[in-house]
Formats: structure tokens, sequence, C-alpha cells
């Protein structure tokens, strides 16, 4: 047994874990006490990161059209359609599709093979859809893409403004921060700004719920309101700054009474924020998706980095604008130039860049211009001109808007290569050619989070079947490509040094991105790397920003003119976001049964006003639309939403859902600088979906459930559980579903009311249950959920007294609350009834809460509830 | 002074009014003749001493203190019932004088009509004495033929089959227990058997008998087929024993006559069991005739007390390891529930008419079995406990209550 410290691969906290390992298995995680991102926090799906690993849904072999082929192949394959494509049509005929889940020396292999010696510069990555809005509002700003501020900074603040962010569900670590930091200090003061009421506004003192897309509106106007009452730091804004005037010209029409128009807030709520904005001193401003994924999400960025120029808050302690990114290494991605329009090391295209980059790569074919961003690329290769794709570690066919264009550019391409961890994701289904990658635990190397911190991801276990990590197998077919001494890395710290020399390379203090203080550590050095935050120079270390001198030419930071604008609404307005427990497309936190119960089936919420008014009831099936696409989804009821608004999660994959790849509904509209779609709006039309069958199935393995309107599947001990509801008779269900149930060798034990719809069937061999269904006309005549999820624990003594659907036995916990120690709302409801009234006494009680914490805001509210019922 | 109650039979009818009238405050002087050797015996369990699996002395149905509370005329057949001088002439010429009978012959197989008459080899399975002689023959290698696939047969080829016989039954209609059992039951009890070593043969019957040195070596069916057998148990029915009612004047039909009350015509004359018939209904089952005891009992002692009801009586068969109930009308044309698992050689349908439950027919597992024959008997509304009804009494009103508590 041996404990090795890691980085979790979920969010940009970029929390720090130890792993306990034993032989090549990762018995058990818990967070790193001494990782300053975390201080030994986790949140549930880290807390659960051992149950991810298993052979169960890995890809272990190369594949190619479905067939096993080995790795000298396949490379050899690669080599040759890259070859052959570029010399018949051209450098801009290929692409690389990378990710946020990738390492920095993945990223930096595959940035430097595309950009210096295949000569185009289209290599993009799904960052693109989470933060490239606020890169390029950092970029605009600062002349380069710093993020000029700390989690320390959140915990130092008197005002935090957190815009467009679901911290509690999305960062629970940071959120649990900030929440310690606000007991510690009751007068600091919290600002929600989101159009939903989220778990997070727990914290909040103020949340203003404005309309979808009017934060510019919001900043605008509070830019003005700070300058025409004298808020704003003249000192700062003449020495360091420019562009002003403009910047509040093109806010001065912004009164409070436009502001109040736009954002359809109250004026009391905005005077207030506004006051508290212009009153305290250390303000940081948290944002995230919510500002990023929109058509002028880099307008909205600024129009925040605006007031914090104007007021001259960035560069101090408890400061500044902070953009927190999605995944846990969107930062090394941009670090290295991932991203289209970066070029490396936080250069671009400039001409002396191009020339620098050339020179230290001794690159032979450098790229001129920026590439093709995320939608383009794949609108490019849709249209026929891109002709060779290599996706890595990411399911664009899933996660990028106008999901449809996205399957008819993986059908059209000639040869499309999907480098990934996971065998079975929609995208993977497009590919010609699969090649395992290591997944986390067996891959080694360096991520960044959204502070710059620096860490190590480590190898805690031998990788499954035939994986590769993604720098090897670039560096392979490099090497294919004749370009050996380029590509000659022998492991993660051979790439690490050169990326550290890079950006040290003719620096002398033009780049805030230096990390050349780092370029000699030895292997040794390199495996033993702690934590560290950039720069990281040979010399004295500056934090940026903190001496006021940016990174444009002038040196000074650039106010925005920012023209704020409203998307275009019609009707319901479709917004997108994370749940607390799952992450992307669930091919990961998807296998873990506990990550499933605190939300399961894909839902699409509704305010129940809204819902009432359209003659809907909470649990109805609905089907959403636009002329991209379709979901079809249970509704639910969610208080926090606006009328008008209807909330889908991002994270199913037609692996889980029928119809569930809410990104089809997303135009591929996108901000015309940073190229990121506005994955956050979409108007779209709902209807309600008649249901005459409902069925629960358990099953060992996934089913083929091709045609029936609505299935939605979580895992659970031992297999899985699929919600279904059809349009069709259960006797019609029935039938269809004998094509696709797997018939055990055992016994089948059936149940047919054929009058009353009530269909049910076990198949069972000895000792345990393979599959069991159960149909009916109405949902609430299906057995309890957990007892049919608790199936592939039973070993059935009669199996057909289990048709009956009813628990024998064993108190009902109900809706899993706390997914950390698995208690349920009954449990909790039980426990409030018995007296327990505050979370001290339901933690004592039930454990419930104690350990992440992020069920929190639901105890609260099950508190709340429990108690206001009662005084009513 | 102290009345004479005399029973004619000592089978299980007497052993239920015995035990009815067991323990109450009466001057009865009860005297029981019964024909054969011994006396109140459950003769639904033969079967499984046949099979090994019982002990005679635990088919006595009365205990030592009720059996002392009368006198047995154990291996007496009664010959004559004088009505005019209310006495009972028995083989042997005994008399035994009454102020109340109670006649209680019980059944006799209803015989199919073969020429067989002089071959041995050809029985009964009635009495303890029938099991005891199969238990004294030599089985092994011998061929045991049964006729009737109803209760009694099946049970019967249950019993010799364990025995040690090569066991095959045969039967007219083409599934087993045809009038309580549909054909998918049928099929899934003869599976069952199959699997515990018995033969069938379906849809045919006796043609003609063989034999040698007056013994019976074979048979030809119906179907033309021939089958080597040593031993041809009869169980094709039954026919009460009306004879010595008959005999007296008093009035017979397929049994002897009686009210809802068990009196014959005939002041203090009563009948019981499978000889009598009240409207047109005869009796097989044990749990009608424990019904006519209560009634009969109260009547001899003049207490008053409902009469005795007609019902549906459930059939249940008594072999171990396989549970059969029936109850009600397997109509097919109402509503049905079905529950299946031929793995398990479970079988059980419901069947339900407005809303009301009219059928259950259950083979492999008859849980919940008694209460049906109740909701059937009452006619009570079952839509609430539809969901649950198949799987017993308590499930279906816990699904009830969560339905409920849901809505």
């Amino acid at each position: 047994m041996n404990y090795r410290d890691t980085t979790c691969p979920y969010c940009g906290v970029g929390c720090g874990v130890t792993a306990q390992v034993n032989g090549a298995q990762v018995i058990a995680v818990s967070g790193d006490s001494k990782h300053p991102a975390n201080a030994g926090r986790l949140c549930v799906k880290g807390t659960a990161l051992a149950e991810t690993l298993g052979s169960g849904s890995r890809l272990l072999h190369p594949r190619l059209s479905g067939k096993k082929i080995s790795w000298d192949a396949s490379l050899s394959l690669v080599a040759e359609k890259l070859r052959q494509t570029r010399e018949l049509h051209g450098p801009d005929s290929i692409g690389f599709y990378l990710s946020g889940q990738l390492l920095t020396e993945d990223y930096y292999v595959a940035n430097k093979l595309m950009k210096g010696f295949l000569g185009s510069a289209n290599v993009d990555t799904n960052s693109r859809l989470c933060m490239s809005s606020a890169v390029a509002g950092y970029k605009r700003a600062f002349g380069e893409d710093i993020v000029p501020v700390s989690y320390e900074d959140l915990e130092h603040c008197d005002l935090l403004v957190m815009v467009g962010s679901n911290a509690a569900w999305t960062h629970p670590v940071i959120y649990q921060r900030i929440v310690a930091a606000k007991k510690a200090n009751p007068d600091k003061r919290v600002v929600v700004i989101d159009t939903r009421s989220t778990a997070t506004c727990d914290v909040a003192d103020l949340h203003l719920q404005l309309n979808p897309g009017s934060d510019a509106f919001l900043f605008g106007g509070l830019l003005n309101h700070l300058a025409l009452e004298g808020f704003t730091d003249h000192d700062y804004i003449e020495h360091h700054t420019s562009g002003f005037e403009a910047s509040l010209a093109a806010s001065k029409q912004l009164d409070v009474t436009q502001v109040c128009a736009a954002t359809g807030l109250d004026s009391q709520s905005l005077a207030r924020f506004y006051d508290w904005f212009a009153q305290t001193k250390r303000t940081v401003t948290l944002y995230s998706q919510g500002v990023n994924q929109s058509a002028s999400g880099t307008d909205q960025c600024n129009a925040i980095i605006n007031c914090h120029l104007a007021t001259g808050r960035l560069g101090q302690p408890g400061m500044g604008p902070f953009s927190i990114t999605g995944q846990p290494n969107a930062m090394g991605g941009r670090e290295v130039g991932g991203l289209a329009n970066q070029l490396a090391a936080h250069m671009d295209f400039a001409t002396e860049d191009v020339d620098r980059v050339r020179r230290f790569w001794n690159a032979k074919d450098m790229a001129h211009s920026p590439g093709l961003k995320a939608v383009d690329l794949f609108q490019a290769a849709a249209e026929g001109k891109i002709r060779f794709l290599w996706i890595m570690a990411t399911n664009p066919a899933v996660s990028l808007p106008d999901s449809d264009t996205v399957r008819k550019a993986l059908q059209r391409c000639d040869f499309v290569v999907v480098s990934d961890c996971t065998a079975d994701t929609d995208t993977a289904a497009l590919a010609d050619l699969l090649l395992p990658a290591q997944g986390w635990g067996e891959k080694d190397g360096t991520v960044t989070n959204s502070e710059r911190v620096i860490s190590r991801q480590r190898q805690l276990v031998p990788p499954l079947g035939e994986a590769r990590p993604d720098w090897w197998i670039i560096t392979q077919v490099a090497h294919r490509l004749g370009l050996k001494s380029a590509f000659d890395f022998q492991q993660p710290a051979d790439i690490f040094r050169e990326h550290a020399a890079l950006s040290g390379f003719e620096n002398n203090g033009t780049r805030a991105f230096d990390i050349g203080g780092l370029q000699f550590l030895d292997n040794e050095g390199f495996e033993a790397m702690a934590p560290v935050r950039w720069p990281v120079t040979a010399g004295v270390r500056t934090e940026p920003l903190t001496d006021g001198r940016c990174f444009t030419p002038d040196k000074r930071a650039r106010f925005i003119a920012v023209k704020p604008t409203l998307p275009q609404a019609a009707g319901l307005v479709l917004n997108t976001g994370r749940l607390r427990d799952q992450w992307h497309t669930m091919t990961r936190t998807g296998l873990v049964p506990r990550l499933a119960q605190h939300r399961d089936f894909f839902t699409l919420s509704l305010n129940p006003a809204e819902a009432r008014s359209r003659g809907l009831q909470d649990g109805d099936l609905v089907r959403v639309s636009n002329k991209g696409g379709q979901v079809v989804g249970l509704l639910s009821f969610d208080d926090g939403l606006p009328r008008g608004q209807c909330f889908a999660p991002i994270h199913w994959s037609h692996q889980y859902t029928a119809r569930g790849t809410v990104s089809e509904l997303i135009a591929a509209i996108t901000d015309p600088v940073s190229g990121q779609p506005q994955s956050k709006f979409a108007n779209v039309t709902l209807q309600p979906v008649a249901v005459s069958c409902w069925g629960y199935i358990f099953s060992r393995h996934p089913l083929d459930l091709e045609g029936i309107d609505y299935w939605s599947r979580i895992p659970v001990k031992g297999g899985h559980v699929t919600l279904i509801a059809a349009a069709a008779q259960p006797s019609a269900v029935a039938l269809r579903l004998q094509d696709s149930v797997q018939l055990s060798h055992g016994g089948r034990a059936s149940y047919v009311d054929a009058q009353s719809g009530n269909i049910r069937e076990i198949c069972y061999s000895e000792g345990h249950i393979d599959q069991a269904l159960f149909l009916a006309p109405d949902r609430n005549q299906l057995p309890q959920q957990q007892w049919i999820s608790s199936l592939g624990k039973v070993d059935p003594d009669t199996p057909h007294a289990l048709l009956s659907g009813l628990d024998p036995g064993g108190e009902q916990i109900g809706r899993l609350v706390c997914s950390c120690l698995e208690v349920g709302e009954s449990q909790i409801a039980r426990s409030i009834a018995a007296g327990a009234d505050n979370l001290e006494a339901l933690g004592q009680a039930l454990q419930c809460g104690t350990q992440c914490g992020s069920c929190i805001p639901e105890l609260k509210t099950l508190l709340n509830k429990h108690f206001s019922s009662r005084a009513a | 002074m102290a009345s004479k109650l005399l029973i004619i039979g000592a089978g299980m009818a007497t052993a239920c009014l015995l035990q009815s009238l067991s323990g109450r405050d009466h001057n009865l002087v009860i005297t029981v003749i019964g024909d054969e050797r011994d006396c109140c015996y459950n003769r639904v369990m033969l079967s499984s001493v046949l099979a090994g699996e019982e002990t005679p002395e635990n088919l006595d149905m009365l205990g030592a203190a009720c059996a002392k509370e009368a006198k047995f005329l154990a291996g007496t057949r009664a010959s004559h019932i004088d009505l005019e001088k209310k006495q009972v002439l028995c083989d042997g010429g005994t008399t035994v004088a009454f102020d109340q009978l109670v006649i209680a012959t019980g059944s006799q197989v209803a015989r199919p009509p073969l020429d067989c008459s002089g071959i041995e080899g050809i029985r009964e399975f009635r009495s303890l004495q029938d099991t005891r002689d199969f238990q004294a023959m030599a089985a092994k290698n011998k061929h045991a033929v049964v006729v009737g696939g109803g209760l009694l047969g099946l049970e019967a080829a249950h019993g010799l089959n364990k025995q040690g016989f090569v066991t095959t039954v045969l039967h007219r209609n083409t599934h087993l227990m045809n009038r309580q059992l549909d054909v998918e039951g049928g099929k899934q009890l003869q599976r069952t058997l199959e699997r515990g070593g018995l033969s069938f043969r379906l849809g045919t019957s006796v043609a003609s008998v063989q034999s040698a040195r007056g013994h019976i070596t074979g048979l030809e069916l119906q179907s033309g087929e021939a089958l080597p057998c040593d031993l041809l148990v009869l169980a094709t029915g039954i026919l009460p024993n009306t004879q010595l009612a008959a005999g007296a004047g008093l009035a017979s039909d397929r049994g002897i006559v009686v009210d809802n009350r068990m009196r014959t015509e005939v002041a203090d004359v009563y009948a019981i069991g499978e000889c009598s018939q009240i409207d047109q209904q005869c009796f097989g089952l044990v749990a009608p005739i424990r019904e006519q005891a209560a009634v009969l009992a109260r009547e001899i002692l003049r207490q008053r007390g409902e009469p005795f009801q007609q019902q549906e009586w459930p059939t249940q068969l008594k072999i171990s390891g396989i549970d059969i109930y029936s109850a009600g009308e397997l109509d097919d044309s109402a509503e049905q529930i079905f529950l299946r698992d031929p793995g398990a050689a479970i079988y059980r349908r419901l069947v339900i008419r407005d809303n009301r439950l009219i059928g259950a027919a259950l083979v492999g597992d008859k849980n919940g079995g008694t209460w049906y024959a109740e909701l059937i008997q009452n006619k009570q509304d079952i839509a609430d406990l539809r969901s649950g009804l198949m799987f017993g009494r308590n499930v279906a009103q816990a699904m009830a209550n969560a339905a409920q508590k849901a809505a």
C-alpha cells in the first residue's frame, strides 16, 4: 500500500488528491491537505474517483473500423493519412480537436506538431466552449491571457460578486472555501448574479436574477454609476489604462431605468449592488460559463474588467476580475497555445512571435496565421474542407453546438481518429480509427488550475490494455512523419522542460507566462514537483499586474467600449448547465452509482407556474425542440428558474438517454471575438409527449432501446437502471423490448395483467438477477426506484415473488441527497421530524453534509420546508 | 337420560363430526360403526404414507380424549337400517339401537366400464388397507398405471412412484386436473410431475386389460398403444355410497338427499360427507364436509346456528413439494392476470370480472390461495388490491397502502 499525490481530473479548481494505491488498484482517494487549492477538501465527484477506474467502459486496443489492429499499424496509418491529406489538399485540410482533459505535455506536442511541422493552426480545443471569451477578455484588457486573482483572494475580499456561476455545484470546493470565509467574516458580502436561483444563492446576501444575456447592461451601468458617483480611481486610470473615456461614453445611456429595463431587475436591488460595489475596495468578481457562453461573452468579460480597472481594483490582495475555468487543464492548454488563435506559450501570430517560436522549435513548416476555431473547424469538415480530423479526449458529437452538423462533419470527413480512454462515446461511434489513451491515474504530467497553479498529475497504476499516453501517441506519429529529432521525447519531463524553456525564451519580462525557472528541473525534480504558481523565473518573481504594468504595447490596461446587446428571445428560452454530481458527457461519472443519485434521469426544468400555465405537471414527459433538433426529458419543477426559461443539463449523450443531446438545440452562434458558442441561450418550444407506458428496467448491461420515445439510464450496484416512457401501450413496448432483452440462461419469471397494462419480467440465473422489467401505464404503479436499483445485489430465493416490485423489507431512504454518505431525503425528513432542527443536528444524526458539504444547500431547503410548512 | 347417537361410517366426515361434538356439554352415548379396520384417519394423506413421507399414526384425526367419547365397532359393516325400530343391523347379526342416526358411508370409485372380472391387480386407492397392500408389493421394475388424472389419481400415482413402481397416469382429458386447472396450468403440473418421474398418457383411456394366470399383465389403450401393467389403480371419480340409505327408504339421488341442516326427511336421521347431497351438490373435498359437521353437531345438540351454505370450495392437491390450489371459475372471457416462471415450475392465474376476483388457479406456489377463496366467496371489490393481488394478502395490502400514500 502506498500513497501518491496527484490532481483531480474534473473541474478547473484543480484540487490535490492523495490516492491510496494497492498494487495495480486505487483503493481510495482523499483531498491532499498540502495542496493550495483545496487543503484536504474534495467534492463528491472527486471523492468517487476510485470508483471510475476499471476496465468496464475503457477502450483497451486500437480499433480500425471496429476491428482490433496493432499500435504499429495504427500509428503508421495515422502518419500516412496525415501526409497524404496534407499533400493532396494542403495543410489546412487537417485539424486537431483537443481537450481540457489533456495534460500540458500532451497539449504541447500536439500543438507543436500542428503549428510547427504541419504548417496549419487548425488546432482547437473544447476549452473553446467554456472559457475562450474569458481568454479574449483578458487579452483585450491586459494584452495577455492573465488571471490576476487567486483563490485566497476569494477569501480575503469583502465583496464577492459571482456572475453566471453556480459554484456550489460546478466548483464545490471553491464554494466551500467561500462559505467558510463568510462564516469567519460575517461582514463579507456575496452577490450572486444569475438568471437562475441556484444552490449558490444559499451563500448570497443579494441575488440579482437578471434576464439572460443582460450582464453587459448591468456592468456597463455599473461603470456609468461609478463614474457619475465619483468612485473611480483617477490615478489608476490615468497611469495604467487607456480607453476609459470611450468605454464610459459607450455606457453613458445606461442609467438605472435603462439597466432595469434590460436586466429585468428592480431599481432597489440594482442600487444596492451598485452601492456595495462602489463602497467596497476589496472586491472580487468571479465569473464563469454564464458570462462566457454567450454571443457577446467577450464583451461581458470586458464589461466586468472595465469596472475593476475604473476602480483600480486588481493586482492587490482580495480584488480583481476572476474567470474560473470549467476543466482541469483548460489553463494548461491556454499556456501551450492549444487554441487555434494562439501560437504557443502565450505568443500569437505576430511575425516576431512566429519567428521566435520557429527558431526555438527549429521548425520547418510554421503556421503563420490563426486556424479554425472549434465551431468553424467542424463546419469546415461538414463542408468537406477538413479531410483529416484527430480528436483527443473529448466528445464533440455531444458537446459542440449544432451537434447535427458535428455528426455530419464526422461522417463526411475522410479520416477521423479519436484518441480516448472511453470506448463507447457518441463521437467514437463515428470514428474510423480509435486509439486507446491512458486515463486519469495512468497518465503522468502536469495541469494548471484556474489560479495559475501548476500541479502534477501522477501515474498511480499501470495502464489497462494497450492504453498509451497521448504525448507518446502524437510523438510516435511525428516520428513516422520523419520528425524524430523535433519529437525526441522519452517522458513527460522532457516535454515539460522544453515547454518551460519556450516560455522563458527571449522573454525578458515581455510575457507574463514565464516558467523558464523550471526548465532545468531534472527527472527527480519533475517527479517530486510541488504545486507552483506561475510565473516561475530564474530571477525575482513578480506577480503579474501588481505593479499596474500590462502586456499591451503601451503597457497600459485597456478599457473596452462595450455596446451591450440582448440575445433575440422568442418564446421559451433554453438555458444549459451542469449538475452537481456529473461531469461533461458522463463518460466517467456516469459509471458511478452514487453520482447518479442526486439527479438521476434526464430532466428538463421549468418554473412550476410556467409549467402549470402550460397544463403540465412535475414528471410529465416533454419535448423541447427547435430547428436544430430536439430533446425529450422528464419535466422537473424548479422554483429557481424564472418563467419563460427552460433549463437542461448538458451531460446527456446517446449512451445515457434517448434524446438528450442538448447541444443539438444550440445554434452555431458564436462570440465574434472569441468564437465561443452561445451555449446558454436558445429559442425553443416545449410540448408534452403523451405517455401510455412507463417502465423500469434493471439490466446487467446497457440495452439497445432505439425506438423507445424516452429512456434514461443510470448505473447502480451490479448493473444499470433505465427508466422508459413511451407513447405506445405497454404490450407493444414489451414486444419491442423482446428484441433487446438478453435472454439469460437461467429462469424467466413473468407477470402479465394485460387489461391494466402491467407487465413485469425477471430473468435470473443461479444466485442473481440478470434483468428485470416493469411496465405500467402510470409511473406511480412502478416499483420504488430504490428497490429496482438494489436488484443487482439481490440473491433471489423466489424470483417470481420479486415481480410484485415491493421491497420486502428495509427502511426506505428516499432520493439520495448526500451522495458521500448515502443519506436520502426520507431519512432526513424522519430525522427532522424527530427533532433535528439544524444542520449540525442532522449531521450528528445521519452524517449527511459532513463530508464534501455540497448537499448543505439542499439540507437547508429541507429544513426550511419542514419548518415553514409547520408554521403555515 | 342419555341419548344414543349412532354414526355409520368411520371416515373423515365422522371424524369431523366427533371433533365438533367433542368438549361440548352433552349426554350422548356415541357409537361408530366402521367397515374398515382403521377409523377416522385422514384419507387425504394416504398418498404421503404410500410415498413414505408420513407414518399411518400421523393420520389419526382424533386425539385419545376425543376417541374415548365414542364406542367404535371397527371392521363392522352395517347391512340394514330399521327406521321403525330405530336400530341398525350389522353383518354378523349385531344390532345397534339409536335415538339419532348419522349416515356417513362415504363414496366409492366410479369404475370405468371394463371387462376385468376375476383379474387380480386392479385396485382402488381409498383406504389405509389399500396403502398397506401396495406397500407390501415388490414394486421394483413393476409397472403401475393409474387411471384418472384428477386429484386422487395424481396423489395415488405420486405415492406409487415413490414406492418404486414405474408409474404411468392415464387421463381421458388432454390436460391434468381439467376440472380445476386450465390447459397451461395442467401442462405445468404435468412437467413438474414428469420431472419427478411420472409418465402420462393423455386424451386416451383403457381399451382392454391383458392378464396371465389371473393377474393383470398389461393394457391396451384407446390410442392403440400397449402398456405393461402389474398394478392398475382406478381413480376415475367417485360415487356416493347410497345403498344402505336407499335400502331403508331414504330419498337418494346421486347422494343421500338432505337439507342444509343435514337432515333427511326422517326425523333424527342425518347424512353427512361424500355420501350426502344438498340441493344438486355432492361433496369430495374436506372443507365443506368440515362445515357440514359443524352444522350437524349443532343440529344433534338442538342448538341454534347458521345452516350449511354452498360456496366455491377451493381445491388443493396433496403432493409433497407440489403446490396446487384452484378456486372459482377460470372464465377465459373475463380479465386475466398471469404469473409464470416455468423454470421454477410456477404458473398462477387470477380471473377478474367487474373488479371482483372470480377464479384462481395456482400451480407451484399456492401462496394467497385461502385469501383468494375468501375474496371469491365475499365478492370483494379488488380494484385497489389489483396490482399486488397476485402476491398474496400482505403484499397486496402493502402495495395498496403505498399507492394510496403516493396519491
